[in-house]
């Protein structure tokens, strides 16, 4: 019998806490553990972008710059937020000149003993892109990109810090990122430095 | 075993069994996506057809009226938790977007516009609840899915209304809503008030996809002490520009209910009882009618516990037109420390599945009625066993028989096809001989403290009767695999693998229509930042399944990721 009340209390408590997505925050043993934000620092990059595949003939190699964030989240991994600007051309005939294209990034990186110094990341990437053009040709070929565009997908990255000097550290990078597009999936490889500097 | 490893069981099962539910829906009441463990067919966030297996009868569950559903939303004859004003209860700011996969980026270069595919679309949410002041607080909520919108809207749908029928973008999504209000909350009181204005097009009898604009709506809630009410009025404006049409309902809707307390709850009868309503009042075209223009619905809720292993729960609701009446019986007995054989029986019955629904629709001319002479039976009989075995390793079954007799379905006249859509002419009617089935679920539950909690079941069900004038021909059979990973309490990873087979429409086209069996595969990563209260979750559905239009004239069910972004204060 009690096991009986046990599962019908408990369950109608699981269900009020599943109500609430950010019921998590009560667990005292989950907030004593979270060791999140006890390092935080920031960074700038830049590099180039290759496109890879069929990409090859759509548009090419480009410049990107950008800043981001890194946060403790684990004792041996980091949580990342990156943003990121690049203006591709386009390599066939269109009626305007290139697209910005932002990028957002959230994801992690594994500092895995067995290989340190390199770093392992990876996560989810967001492309928002937007013709460089005031003019809205729908029907031409890059026609859908004069309105905004956007795209998600999913990133890999190893990083190589190279140098590093009190609060400050500087590496090179190198990251795929692939964009759930249709008919096929679009790739792109970017390889680039990074330059850090750790807040606390 | 003694008592705390009972409960610790207890409650390791029970997180397991609901482990299929933690992929995060795109939005409040879409759940449904994720779901196959049944038949769940999704023509637009406003319409779908949802229906457990094992439920019995070939209803779906939202064309069921219930008290549970007071503040649902009533669209069209379907009860639908979305678009939800339930205001949300943390204090809290949250953010959400997303977009079905597939949009064409740089590959727009290397293809001609013939051979582009259908633009795909967002969804958008952002809102805001704030903390409480001496009781007070203050919510803001903007959202919108246009999921399940494109194709339909430059086919059709655009053409009907003037502008992007939206907040934003043109992509005329099926609904657009936004509210802000106050509220007021302490031990003996929770209130609030919320006003906003909101798109909508909702699905008819006729399979027309009707666009009303609410300017305002208005929505005012109270809990005090065991009563709770709710008022909402709405200034629907109602539009079809290819016809010139215009039309206005005025609508006052709402409940009032008195609920079984604590202490009542302890007892041995427990007693509910309120009443729902609406009224409207109509000016030019508004494509459906309410029968004198007013529906009162009371009703009452009761259940008997005579001992901790019986109950009998009914719900009875009368009024001058219908009368609907939901009752069953479950006897659970220990068989063992672990175990427990439960026996049920439910049975409904009633003149109309949905008794505030309106009772006419219009259609080029004719006048569809959406109520039946006569009354619908329902009853079914299940056994089910679940079984703790070990405190990591769990299973169960649940068999039933179900009949019914009088089973609303739709007596087609013609249909009339109009670009991609087809409609019906016709009347709600009745299947005037016995339905009847039989199904089984069977399911294994596997966990590790809170580490991970997996979950397989499977189930059948097959259904014979006279007359196969169903709406829908429910899918026979279904298997899920879900898992919950959460590491280091930090990290979630829920993911969920899915087949449902074949289910069929036979009553919305001149063939029936058939949406193909498929696998399904959702997933959502989140980040955990317990201290802070922050949570970052990105989630992916309706992966690895072929793109199909689940509902006649609705829209493609795509690949779509969204993430979200949720922070307590």
């Amino acid at each position: 019998m009690k096991k009986f009340i046990a599962i019908l209390t408990l369950g109608l408590v699981s269900l009020l806490h599943a109500e609430d997505p950010l019921a998590f925050r009560n667990d005292s043993a989950a907030v004593a553990n979270d060791i999140s934000f006890s390092h935080f620092s920031v960074f700038v990059e830049g590099g180039e972008i290759y496109p890879m595949g069929d990409m090859m003939d759509a548009v090419k190699n480009t410049l990107y710059g950008g800043v981001g964030i890194h946060y403790a989240y684990w004792d041996n991994v980091d949580g990342v937020v990156m943003f990121q600007y690049a203006y591709f051309k386009p390599r066939p005939d269109i009626y305007y000149d290139g697209v910005h294209q932002f990028m957002g990034r959230v994801g992690v990186d594994w500092r895995w003993n067995v290989i340190h110094p390199v770093v392992l990341g990876g996560g989810f990437t967001c492309s928002w892109t937007r013709a460089d053009s005031k003019v809205h040709l729908y029907d031409e070929p890059g026609g859908t990109l004069t309105d905004n565009e956007t795209e998600f997908g999913w990133y890999a990255r190893i990083s190589l810090p190279v140098f590093k000097y009190k609060e400050y550290s500087v590496g090179f990078h190198i990251m795929w990122e692939e964009l759930w597009t249709y008919p096929e999936a679009s790739d792109m490889l970017s390889a680039g430095i990074t330059f850090e500097r750790c807040l606390w | 075993m003694n008592s705390f490893m009972n409960k610790f069981v207890a409650a390791l099962a029970i997180s397991a069994c609901s482990a299929f539910a933690s992929v995060d829906p795109e939005m409040e009441g879409m759940e449904v996506v994720s779901r196959d463990n049944g038949t769940y067919l999704i023509g637009s966030p406003t319409y779908y057809f949802d229906r457990a297996l094992g439920a019995g009868g070939i209803h779906s569950e939202s064309e069921l009226w219930t008290p549970r559903k007071l503040n649902y939303r009533l669209l069209f004859n379907r009860m639908s938790v979305l678009p939800s004003w339930d205001p949300i209860e943390a204090p809290s700011v949250w953010m959400k977007t997303g977009n079905e996969l597939g949009d064409l980026i740089y590959r727009d270069f290397l293809m001609t516009h013939n051979e582009r595919p259908v633009n795909r679309t967002p969804i958008l949410e952002a809102g805001v609840r704030t903390p409480s002041f001496h009781g007070f607080w203050a919510t803001f909520r903007l959202f919108q899915d246009d999921h399940y919108t494109f194709y339909s809207a430059w086919e059709y749908r655009r053409h009907v209304v003037d502008g992007s029928f939206s907040f934003f973008g043109e992509n005329w999504p099926m609904f657009s809503s936004a509210y802000g209000g106050l509220g007021y909350t302490n031990d003996f009181v929770n209130a609030s008030v919320l006003a906003g204005m909101e798109y909508m097009w909702f699905f008819t009898e006729s399979s027309r996809w009707i666009p009303v604009q609410y300017k305002p709506r208005i929505e005012a809630r109270a809990d005090v002490g065991n009563f709770t009410a709710s008022l909402v009025f709405e200034d629907g404006e109602y539009q079809n520009k290819t016809k010139k049409e215009t039309g206005e309902r005025k609508e006052l809707n709402g409940s009032i209910v008195y609920n079984c307390g604590e202490s009542c709850k302890r007892g041995m009868l427990q007693l509910s009882a309120g009443l729902s309503f609406r009224a409207v009042d109509d000016s030019g075209v508004v494509y459906t009618s309410l029968d004198n223009d007013l529906v009162m619905w009371p009703f009452l809720e009761m259940r008997v516990r005579p001992n901790e292993n019986l109950k009998f729960d009914v719900v009875f609701g009368v009024n001058d037109r219908d009368w609907l009446v939901q009752d069953s019986v479950e006897y659970g007995i220990p068989v063992y420390d672990r175990m427990k054989i439960t026996f049920g029986g439910k049975n409904i019955s009633g003149t109309r599945l949905n008794p505030i629904a309106d009772t006419y629709e219009y259609f080029d001319g004719d006048t569809i009625s959406l109520t039946a002479a006569g009354r619908m039976n329902l009853m079914q009989a299940s056994i089910r066993l679940d079984d703790t075995l070990t405190n990591f390793f769990g299973f169960g079954a649940r068999g039933s028989l179900w009949a019914e007799y009088g089973a609303e379905t739709f007596d087609v006249d013609k249909y009339v096809v109009d670009g991609i859509y087809t409609f019906r002419h016709g009347d709600v009617g009745r299947i005037n001989s016995w339905i009847k089935g039989v199904t089984g679920e069977f399911w294994i539950n596997l966990w590790y403290r809170d580490l991970l909690k997996f979950t397989a079941l499977t189930g059948f069900e097959h259904i014979e009767g006279k007359e196969k004038r169903f709406e829908i021909q429910p899918s026979e059979f279904f298997a899920e695999f879900n898992a919950d990973w959460l590491i280091k309490k930090t990290f979630r990873i829920s993911h969920s693998i899915r087949y449902r087979s074949d289910a069929k429409w036979n009553l919305r086209s001149k063939k029936p229509y058939v949406v193909k069996g498929d696998w399904y595969w959702d997933a959502t990563f989140e980040q955990r930042f317990p201290k802070y209260g922050l949570s970052l979750a990105g989630s992916i559905i309706q992966a690895l399944g072929k793109e199909v239009i689940e509902t006649p004239n609705g829209d493609y069910s795509r690949v779509r990721f969204y993430c979200t972004a949720k922070k307590a204060f």
